[in-house]
């Protein structure tokens, strides 16, 4: 006869899953405000929106560090603090974005911060354990969150967006399953911390290190997709372009950080167990993604495309940090982002409140250079801003990526990675030119005729969101600081 | 004044800031009285400094980044406050001798940012703090050549940034792995060029280091043959722009040799004595043979400039007092003699808007003023004995005589090459038939022009003669480093090579 299973509520720590569990109540709670009554406007749900966020980020912040929960499913370790902290804080920046001064076909939908709230919770979850099935069902709850979403952007070129993120990020998910389903069939755990017992114990059979090169191979190509790493960079443009600019500042920050974070639990256990290719491979990626990535920013027309090779190659900038695997290495990546949200935030937004409806200077693209001739002339304050972003983003000193930089290289400095760090220095560069390229155009060259307001789409909360941009951006060393100790703090508690 | 060079970093950034509210018909006002005021700061400075003392003064010390071994930390010793003195003066006269020019209120503001980030160069004594400044400087640089310089400005503006913002990350590399180094010998991070100074390092790890350095330095100075940014910069930038590009930004690069390869690499610099004075005596040789072949007036200035570049470079690595002191004397007449001569080339093209000598020919005779101040820059720049110009030559050439006598004398050409290409400016433009009818009506330098070269002419002449008041407080520093290069050396040769002895007393 079988025994009957006594799980008493204390053992299951509950109050682990409450973050995901207020962000998800807060996505049912719009949709059913939108039930009781369908005539309420934007600004009250992304105030609502904002509001959960807020709360979501309190109880993480509430939360003890390296403390497990539900069966032992959920992992509350520094990272996943710091991380989920990254995701809420971003989230919270960007979704004012959607109050612009000019009507917008998705903002108008309550699902749409529904779907975005469950999206946020997605990621929660992806970074919340070191389970390869919860990664997976965090992985894609949030993924066709984000499809959604892009497509409610209702032009013919989101659609295609849309598509084009599905079928890849399908085809991820599909390598990441199968990675997975090899991982489990050589140790019989889909629990990393198992894994990696069971893997140091049986490292010398040949038979079982062909199964691992398999495995990571697949678990390799599932997150160079989801981070935008050469060779699986492609579709990341023509995403970008097909989405609303705020939508795709977006895409290049938070998404990226729940994959850097299992990233880091993944490859980072292959590195531990001294599997050295594995770092070689991710190291090689990393110098191939910022490279040539920087090369096609070089050609490109179109700020917006400009912006999204950039943000690929800022990519493969910390990988490189991932790949050195120590602590710095690891605050690095974290660091890099919370400082690099603020000003991709600002420039992305820039772009969102020069939107036109119709295609004013071009037949393909929203935001080519000429758009931004001469615009010292005409808003010598968006023009200022705007160089303060670019500034930044090429990493000249005070500015918050600056700071970013010296600490990533610093940190490949310290691991003996001295050629990896002149690499970097080549490329920021390189990166240092296309950032230039807009400057120049802003401030040397003469307005091209008959332009209207290039910032039609701008409005108070949107002026807010820049200025808190650019005073992060501007006001970093200042802050740098604390952020460095206390993600240095959460990261060495969990041992990483 | 304990934080007098806290002050004299933003005092310029801050009214730079409140500079935007002015009005436009006031600006140039306002920027003048800015620029005075940071001058009367400076001259301050100089007053309060002790002369006797070779250390560093007026330290201020923040941490700002603990945990990356980063703080705000400056200070100055005699090499610096001369150079902050010929920044704030040549700042000054720069904005007082400006033309008319469009949008005259952006072009303030740039200048104040620019002052706040030159003098930053000047005073940082944490690395990171000087890179900050160092790149920093680049912005409204960018700016002055791109939105006022010539046709080809945009092209000019980028690749003096371009050019200027690879090699210095290339230096930063450098820094993080001293950095990198220090805290594995001593277990805590810092940036303190002070604490660096500490760090005794293998001769392998100081030539790795020596070159990254050497990359940032270089391009700035600019040495042959990182130097192909300068022609464009200085044939496109408007007159202001190449008065402080000669003045004080070229001296960034020279300044960085001195504040951090020297000392810190002691070994390696006696290394690259030869190969860097093989590039030096190119750079003095070819680019005043290529100003000799110049058809327009400020090209002639912008190629001798490199040419003189060269001698101070040569001056630094001849390792004994007299060299290294001659050379920073060099760096401040260098600073006020090619800044008076772009000035003057300025004032002459924004009556003819041509700079072609060609173009001109016997206006000595209706520009009186203008050809007697041109003539004394011009002997200053050649090294003509009682101007500014030549004591810095005669130390250099006289310190690196004891390193190498025939390519001093190599160097030496420097002095006739000058003689040549220069008095041909003089000849074709001042001397001859005045047979251009626009010439003619050609008008004598006015009230405010003369009023700002006036000090400059003073102060060539008195430092000319009597150079002793600035020359004493650079030779103590000099000394001091010299010694502590000495002490730190770690290879006989480079203690060999090191001459602390000799003071450079004999040239007063």
């Amino acid at each position: 006869m079988l025994e009957p299973i006594n799980v008493s509520l204390e053992s299951l720590n509950l109050i682990t899953l409450a973050p995901m569990l207020i962000a998800i109540a807060g996505g049912l709670i719009i949709l059913i405000i939108d039930l009781l009554n369908g005539k309420l406007h934007k600004s009250l749900y992304v105030m609502l929106t904002i509001l959960v966020l807020f709360v979501d980020f309190g109880s993480v912040l509430g939360l003890n560090v390296n403390e497990r929960g539900f069966f032992d499913v959920m992992l509350i370790d520094g990272i996943s603090i710091v991380s989920q902290l990254m995701i809420i804080g971003g989230s919270m920046i960007f979704i004012p974005l959607a109050l612009t001064s000019k009507r917008f076909h998705e903002y108008s939908y309550p699902e749409f911060f529904a779907l975005f709230l469950f999206m946020i919770a997605g990621f929660q979850f992806m970074v919340a354990t070191d389970n390869l099935i919860l990664i997976f069902v965090g992985l894609e709850t949030a993924s066709l969150a984000l499809y959604t979403l892009i497509a409610l952007h209702n032009r013919a070129n989101s659609y295609e967006a849309a598509v084009k993120y599905f079928t890849m990020g399908a085809l991820a998910a599909g390598f990441f399953a199968m990675g997975s389903a090899v991982v489990y069939a050589l140790t019989g755990s889909v629990e990393l911390y198992k894994v990696a017992e069971v893997m140091a114990t049986r490292l010398n059979e040949t038979g079982l290190m062909i199964a691992v090169f398999g495995s990571s191979v697949l678990l390799l190509v599932a997150f160079a997709f989801k981070l935008s790493l050469f060779p699986f960079h492609t579709w990341v443009p023509d995403v970008y372009e097909g989405a609303s600019a705020a939508l795709a500042g977006y895409m290049s920050v938070v998404p990226k950080i729940a994959a850097f974070v299992v990233s880091i639990r993944l490859f980072g256990m292959y590195i531990d167990l001294g599997i050295e290719w594995v770092r070689w491979t991710i190291l090689i990626i990393a110098v191939l993604t910022m490279t040539l990535s920087n090369i096609m920013a070089l050609v490109q027309n179109d700020v917006k495309r400009m912006l999204a090779y950039s943000s690929i190659s800022h990519a493969g900038f910390i990988i490189a940090a991932l790949a050195l695997d120590t602590t710095e290495g690891n605050t690095a990546i974290f660091l890099y982002y919370a400082l690099f949200m603020f000003t991709n935030l600002g420039a992305f937004s820039m772009l969102w409140i020069s939107r036109h409806k119709k295609r004013r200077f071009d037949s393909r693209y929203d935001h080519p250079y000429e758009k931004f001739a001469g615009l010292i002339q005409i808003m010598p304050m968006g023009a200022v801003i705007m160089g303060l972003f670019m500034f930044s983003l090429a990493g000249v000193p005070p500015f918050s990526v600056f700071w970013g930089k010296v600490y990533v290289m610093q940190a490949a400095v310290n691991a003996g990675y001295i050629w990896l760090a002149i690499i970097m220095g080549l490329n920021s560069a390189i990166a240092a030119y296309y950032y230039m390229k807009l400057v120049v155009y802003m401030f040397l060259k003469d307005p091209v005729k008959d332009v209207d307001v290039v910032y039609y789409n701008i409005s108070k909360p949107l002026m807010a969101m820049v200025g808190f941009a650019t005073v992060a951006t501007v006001a970093a060393i200042f802050y740098v600081q604390p952020l460095v100790s206390y993600i240095y703090y959460m990261i060495s508690a969990s041992g990483y | 004044m304990e934080n007098i060079l806290s002050i004299l970093v933003f005092f310029p950034a801050v009214a730079g800031l409140l500079g935007f509210i002015v009005d436009k018909e006031s600006a140039r006002t306002y920027g003048i009285t800015v620029a005075a005021i940071e001058f009367l700061l400076s001259l301050w400075l100089w007053f309060s400094f002790d002369t006797s003392n070779a250390g560093m003064q007026f330290v201020e010390m923040i941490p700002l980044i603990p945990d990356m071994g980063i703080s705000y930390y400056l200070g100055a010793d005699g090499i610096s406050l001369f150079i902050i003195l010929m920044t704030t003066l040549m700042t000054l006269i720069g904005m007082a001798s400006m033309g008319e020019t469009k949008n005259i209120k952006n072009m303030i503001v740039t200048l104040l940012f620019l002052e706040m980030t030159m003098v930053g160069v000047f005073v940082a004594l944490d690395a990171i703090i000087f890179y900050l400044f160092w790149e920093l400087s680049l912005v409204p640089m960018l700016y002055i050549v791109g939105a006022w310089g010539g046709p080809l400005r945009v092209y000019a503006a980028i690749k003096f940034f371009l050019y200027t913002f690879m090699g210095s990350l290339i230096m930063l590399v450098g820094m993080l792995f001293v950095a990198y180094i220090y805290h594995n010998l001593t277990g805590v991070w810092s940036f303190a060029i002070t604490d660096w100074y500490a760090l005794v390092l293998p001769v392998n790890y100081q030539l790795w280091l020596f070159a990254a350095f050497f990359i940032g330095f270089a391009i700035k100075v600019p040495m042959f043959p990182f130097h192909t940014w300068i022609p464009y910069a200085h044939g496109q930038a408007p007159t202001i722009g190449s008065v402080i590009l000669a003045a004080v930004l070229l001296k960034m690069g020279t300044y960085g040799f001195v504040r951090f390869s020297l000392p810190m690499f002691p070994d390696a610099s006696v290394l690259a004595i030869t190969p860097i004075a093989v590039l030096s005596l190119i750079m003095i040789i070819y680019t005043a043979m290529i100003a000799y072949a110049q058809k327009d007036m400020k090209q002639v200035i912008a190629y001798s400039s490199v040419s003189h570049m060269g001698i101070i470079m040569l001056g630094l690595f001849a390792m004994n007092a007299e060299g290294l002191s001659g050379s920073v004397f060099q760096m401040l007449s260098h600073g006020i003699v090619s800044g008076a001569l772009f000035m003057l080339v300025g004032m002459i093209y924004d009556r003819r808007h041509t700079k072609l000598m060609s173009e001109f020919g016997g206006i000595a005779s209706v520009m009186p003023k203008f050809a007697v101040i041109f003539g004394i820059m011009l002997m200053a720049s050649v090294g003509l004995p009682l101007t500014i110009g030549f004591v810095g030559e005669f130390l250099v050439l006289l310190g690196f005589y004891q390193v190498s006598p025939m390519m001093t004398i190599l160097a030496g050409t420097s002095i006739i090459l000058g003689a040549v290409y220069m008095l041909r400016v003089m000849k074709r433009t001042f001397f001859g038939p005045l047979n251009n009818e626009e010439n003619k009506k050609l008008k004598d330098l006015n009230g405010r022009e003369t009023w700002s070269l006036i000090p400059l002419v003073a102060i060539v002449i008195w430092l000319g003669v009597y150079p002793k008041p600035v020359l004493e407080p650079i030779d103590n520093s000099v000394k001091a480093l010299l010694s502590f290069m000495d002490e730190k050396a770690i290879t006989q040769e480079a203690k060999d090579m090191i001459s602390v002895a000799k003071s450079s007393k004999e040239a007063n």
